[in-house]
């Protein structure tokens, strides 16, 4: 650059001379060429990526389409499992779309992957807001993730539909969050159901929890502490990092066993809790009872991890056999449930993933989307952001879905299903209810008590759509 | 005493598992000159070739020692395609401090991982699935007690004991072992002193790669298969390998059990949250007093 | 500093930086004013990475030492920030200032430790150090919130902004926040780079034994590159955090394997090569996206393209380009 003052190095001695004439040569490209080389990239930049300025109308909605966005770990160390859910929510999408979508509409849903991390779902969040200019959020997946975006989301008036998160402090201020409503019973609200149980039947045993350190795990114990079932850290009560299963959970069923516990409550997702069970079953650790968070109890993704470890399915299936958990909707197995029957049916034949196997996430995925489409249909014709969030809002009961027990927005809270039923798996991995008829149980995710639910859930429409009013 | 003997077994047995991975990067490093942060890659990779053909009715055996010659073939094509044209670049002078020259292959192997990891997943989708073990992985009963080492433990270390003793008398003893540490040390003297160092070093990353595989159908029994399982243990086999000192194996594998132990007795005793934490701990205080790793040679320098 | 007295002793390095910068920051402004929203947010990004990209090229480029860890000590200056912010309120033009002194003494540790280790072993250090670090978050959670991490972001513009210029959106607003901070970090960056500080750490780098025959206590000097290093990094960290969250998935060890991908990818030498660097990383899997656009791709396969994509992208640049986008216009440097 030819720039460079002459009066100043001419007033300086030889030395800094010499070394201003040094400086220059072993510079990177003086200023001109870091801009021009900046300037060049950055053109190309905004070449590609540029995008086209929109209209004013609502966002995501035209006559032809109504655009979702959604975010869950697709690849990465969290995926295994809730990369499934994306496919299964598509696929209910694709059949509604074969019956003529949503007031004419077609519901395209834009999955974006952040890898379970938190940093990258800020970007991927902001990709789907004003890239793919989505309508509304549904069913992402993850808590950390979620928690990096969920304030920006809501200050933008998007709504957050039907999270798959348990955590609680997301739904139990909803003047913090308004746009934003579970599609997860809370972990604390089904910790504080088997909590009952457990004080129940088994009062007299010595009851310990192995869990993981996040909000699954935590959650789970404090609602158990609400419920009256509490632990002692280091003796009754063993902890893993989330993720670290894959080690093996040795030291953890170790310490139960020297602690004499012989009813075993896991707070993690289901590759642990087969960890958990594989590590007892070779330091001879035999415990009475299993009980297991709804997260982690699946029985597909036990058998396959056991099965290929080459544990004989019959072997395997003994394992869980008597292992009690709880969930909200009909357990992937009941095969007679109408739900579960015509779910089935829709992931056979509309499902496009790579893994298309029903189990928990399939079922949860589809039953999010069921609901997101009955949440469409009821916000009506003149589809706009406020009027689906008032609707959501005030019309919960009217929502069905495959789940037993209602969702339960109001004024006061944005929790999804307050209710579980209690079950155990038989022989043939299957959960059966402990009750016959089946009782779903619910309570708040506070301190309130847990009571009986009287619901009935209302019957699936013939062609498996929701329906308005 | 329970627990402690708990502790030790599993400390031992995950220990042989670190030492294993440890080996592997030492052959590279002793016989190529650079650490491969893809081994792991290439071990995964193997053994999703092995739970492939076992899925479709072969046997264990069959499966595992195709993983085997698989991980071996892997390992030589990525030197040959890869690692060759990047250590015969003409000595440009962005490799003439030490640190520079190990960044680059680092960074070239970090993109073999990362294409190895994603290519995984594009043939065989991210689900987790188990693999299974050769040998049954119940505890010995001894006496009324079980304890808790399974017979399947006792098969990684002895492998891993036995992969020790032939690496060592293949360094030491063998010519091969010999040119191959020659071309590490310097590949221009290496090849005027007539030793195809092309050669050498090729063989290098393939026996690197059969050792990794080894460890891939080794771990994977006790955890689940899925593209990123064996990342973690990637980072603690690297720390072994530097605990013990790169140059030298029965350093890795001392590494390797150091690590082992140390994590098990953390887990069982303090809390699983501290494991990182006392690795790092481990790690500074062998470096600190021997920067070269505890059976790593001097610290020699050359103006 | 010693780099910044020396270099006041000559005056032309800082009129150059600060000629630099300038340009800079209009360069930046103008684009921010011409981007719509999501590469407003993108450029954010750039520059926040672009600060923490600078640090390895001060550690690694300028004074030979590698580190597989950055990402520690941005976790370090993030957490400083959003517990400084949260338990005391403190803005975040308060806060962040603040926190970068305890990611130099962060640094100031690391450094000491490392001071001894060079290739292979410090890199095998900072790796378990940058995966040992967020743990701490789950390892003490009553003060770091463990999983759940410490929300904080940029706020909104203050009225004298608004009254002034309009109301930005909040990808710009995120915008104006960094670009401040990317400037004072270039320019700082850019004077130690032509200072003879910097020269002295580009000796140890190149000739440490000859180096310390000449009489450079250059135990010291690497320390001080670590310091000064993990200063960038803080700052970058803190900025980082402020998009949304602090915790520990924000900072996993893929962070700092990032950081020196794009620290190598530029041209780890010299800052235009940083910035390359940085803008080819963030940009990447928007591009991709655009090609893969075209193809009918099955989930299985679209889902893990962009990472192989970028992943051999990596490895042809390593194989046939050691020196980056930037340094293969360098002469000896």
């Amino acid at each position: 650059m030819a720039g460079e003052p002459v009066g100043l190095a001419a007033k300086t001695d030889n030395r800094e001379r010499v070394n201003v004439v040094r400086n220059r040569a072993s510079l990177s490209k003086p200023s001109r060429g870091l801009v021009t080389s900046v300037a060049a990239v950055l053109a190309g930049a905004l070449a590609f990526t540029a995008v086209p300025a929109q209209g004013a109308t609502t966002p995501g909605v035209s006559d032809t389409e109504i655009v979702l966005g959604m975010q869950l770990p697709q690849t990465g160390p969290a995926s295994p499992g809730y990369n499934k859910v994306d496919d299964a929510m598509r696929a209910y999408f694709d059949y509604v779309n074969s019956k003529g979508g949503v007031y004419g509409r077609k519901i395209t849903l834009v999955v974006k992957d952040d890898v379970y991390r938190a940093g990258l779902t800020v970007s991927t969040a902001s990709a789907l807001i004003n890239k793919d200019k989505v309508f509304a959020m549904v069913g992402s997946i993850g808590t950390q993730t979620h928690i990096s975006v969920i304030k920006d989301i809501n200050r933008r008036g998007i709504p957050d539909l039907f999270v798959n998160s348990g955590f609680s402090g997301f739904y139990t201020d909803p003047k913090k969050y308004p746009t934003t409503f579970g599609g997860l019973g809370t972990y604390i609200v089904e910790a504080k159901i088997l909590g009952k149980y457990i004080k129940e039947n088994f009062a007299k045993n010595n009851v310990g929890i192995v869990y993981q350190t996040d909000d699954f795990g935590r959650n789970t114990v404090e609602g158990l502490a609400t419920a009256g079932v509490t632990f002692t850290p280091k003796k009754n009560a063993a902890t893993f990092i989330a993720g670290t299963q894959g080690g093996g959970l040795d030291a953890q069923m170790q310490q139960l066993k020297d602690n004499n516990v012989d009813v075993v409550v896991v707070g993690a997702v289901a590759s642990a809790f087969a960890a958990a069970v594989a590590s007892a079953n070779k330091i001879g650790y035999k415990p009475a009872k299993w009980i297991v968070i709804s997260v982690g109890a699946d029985a597909t993704t036990f058998q396959t991890i056991l099965g290929a470890r080459g544990i004989a399915p019959a072997v395997s299936a003994a394992l869980l056999a008597g292992t009690i958990s709880a969930s909200h909707a009909p357990s992937p197995g009941e095969a007679d449930d109408e739900y579960v029957k015509a779910f089935k049916k829709i992931n056979d034949d509309f499902n496009k993933g790579p893994d298309k196997r029903w189990d928990n996430n399939v079922l949860q995925g589809m039953n999010i989307a069921y609901l997101t489409t009955s949440a469409l249909l009821g916000a009506g014709k003149d589809l706009t952001r406020p009027g689906i969030i008032n609707y959501v809002k005030n019309n919960a009961a009217k929502l069905s879905s495959a789940a037993l027990a209602p969702l339960g927005y109001s004024d006061k809270t944005h929790e999804a299903y307050t209710g579980f039923w209690i079950g155990q798996y038989d022989a043939a991995s299957v959960l059966k209810p402990v009750d016959s008829p089946r009782k779903v149980w619910t309570t708040d995710s506070a301190k309130g008590p847990v009571t009986e639910l009287k619901y009935t859930r209302p019957a699936i429409a013939a062609d498996a759509l929701p329906k308005v009013g | 005493m329970d627990t402690f003997l708990a502790a030790l077994f599993s400390g031992t047995s995950r220990g042989a598992i670190y030492a294993l991975v440890a080996l592997g990067l030492v052959i590279v490093w002793r016989g190529a000159g650079v650490v491969n942060f893809a081994q792991m890659g290439q071990a995964m990779f193997s053994t999703y070739i092995a739970s492939a053909l076992i899925q479709n009715g072969n046997s264990y055996w069959v499966g595992f020692f195709v993983a085997l010659f698989a991980g071996s073939i892997l390992g030589a094509l990525l030197d040959i395609l890869i690692m060759r044209p990047l250590s015969n670049k003409k000595k440009t002078e962005l490799l003439s401090s030490e640190s520079m020259r190990a960044a680059v292959p680092v960074i070239a192997s970090l993109g073999i991982l990362g294409a190895l990891q994603a290519l995984a997943g594009i043939i065989w989708a991210a689900e987790e699935r188990g693999f299974p073990a050769p040998a049954p992985q119940e505890g010995f009963s001894v006496a009324s007690s079980i304890m808790p080492f399974t017979s399947f433990d006792l098969f990684v270390i002895s492998i891993v004991a036995a992969t020790l003793v032939m690496t060592t008398l293949f360094f030491k003893r063998t010519g091969v072992g010999l040119a191959m540490r020659a071309t590490a040390l310097n590949q221009e003297v290496a090849r005027l002193s007539g030793i195809r160092t092309n050669f050498t070093r090729a063989l290098s990353w393939a026996i690197s790669g059969a050792a990794s595989s080894l460890a891939g159908l080794l771990i994977t029994p006790t955890s689940n298969l899925s593209p990123n399982t064996l990342d973690l243990v990637l980072i603690i086999g690297f720390t072994a390998a530097v605990v013990g000192g790169l140059d030298s194996p029965a350093g890795a594998v001392l590494g390797g059990f150091i690590l082992g132990l140390v994590i098990s007795f953390v887990t069982f005793y303090l809390s699983p949250e501290d494991v990182f934490i006392s690795i790092l701990g481990v790690l500074l205080v062998v470096l600190i007093v021997k920067p070269r790793g505890i059976l790593g040679g001097k610290d020699a320098r050359r103006v | 500093m010693r780099d910044v007295s020396s270099s006041l002793k000559n005056p032309s390095i800082i009129r150059r930086s600060l000629r630099r910068t300038i340009l800079f920051v209009l360069f930046i402004l103008v684009l921010g004013s011409t981007f719509e929203p999501y590469n407003q947010a993108q450029l954010a990004v750039v520059l926040i990475y672009f600060i923490a990209v600078l640090s390895v090229t001060i550690l690694t480029g300028i004074s030979g030492q590698i580190s597989l860890g950055q990402g520690a000590l941005m976790a370090v200056g993030g957490y400083s920030t959003a517990l400084l912010m949260t338990n005391y309120q403190l803005s975040l033009w308060l806060a962040v200032p603040a926190s970068i002194v305890g990611a130099g003494i962060a640094g100031a540790l690391l450094g000491i430790a490392a001071a001894r280790l060079s290739g292979p072993y410090l890199a095998g250090t900072t790796l378990v150090i940058a995966l040992a670090i967020p743990t701490i978050a789950n390892r003490f959670m009553s003060v770091f919130k463990g999983d759940e991490g410490l929300s904080v972001d940029v706020g909104y513009p203050p009225a004298w902004f608004t009254k002034a210029f309009g109301e930005p959106t909040y990808e710009a607003w995120q915008l104006y926040v960094v670009l401040p901070f990317a400037a004072i970090a270039l320019f700082f960056a850019s004077n130690l780079l032509l200072s003879r500080t910097g020269r002295m750490w580009r000796s140890i780098r190149d000739h440490e034994t000859a180096a310390a025959l000449t009489g450079v206590n250059f135990s010291r000097q690497k320390i001080y590159a670590f310091i000064v290093a993990s200063i960038f990094a803080g700052l970058s960290g803190a900025l980082y955090g402020l998009r949304g969250l602090v915790g520990p998935s924000v900072y996993p060890v893929a962070l700092s394997l990032t950081l020196l991908t794009a620290a190598v990818l530029g041209g780890i030498r010299s800052i235009a090569g940083a910035f390359i660097g940085t803008v080819i990383v963030v940009f990447l899997p928007d591009w991709i996206d655009l090609v893969l656009k075209n193809f009918k791709l099955s989930e299985q396969v679209s889902n893990f393209m962009p990472a192989l994509i970028s992943s051999l992208l990596l490895i042809l640049t390593v194989v046939i380009n050691p020196a980056g986008v930037a340094g293969a216009r360098h002469r000896k440097h």
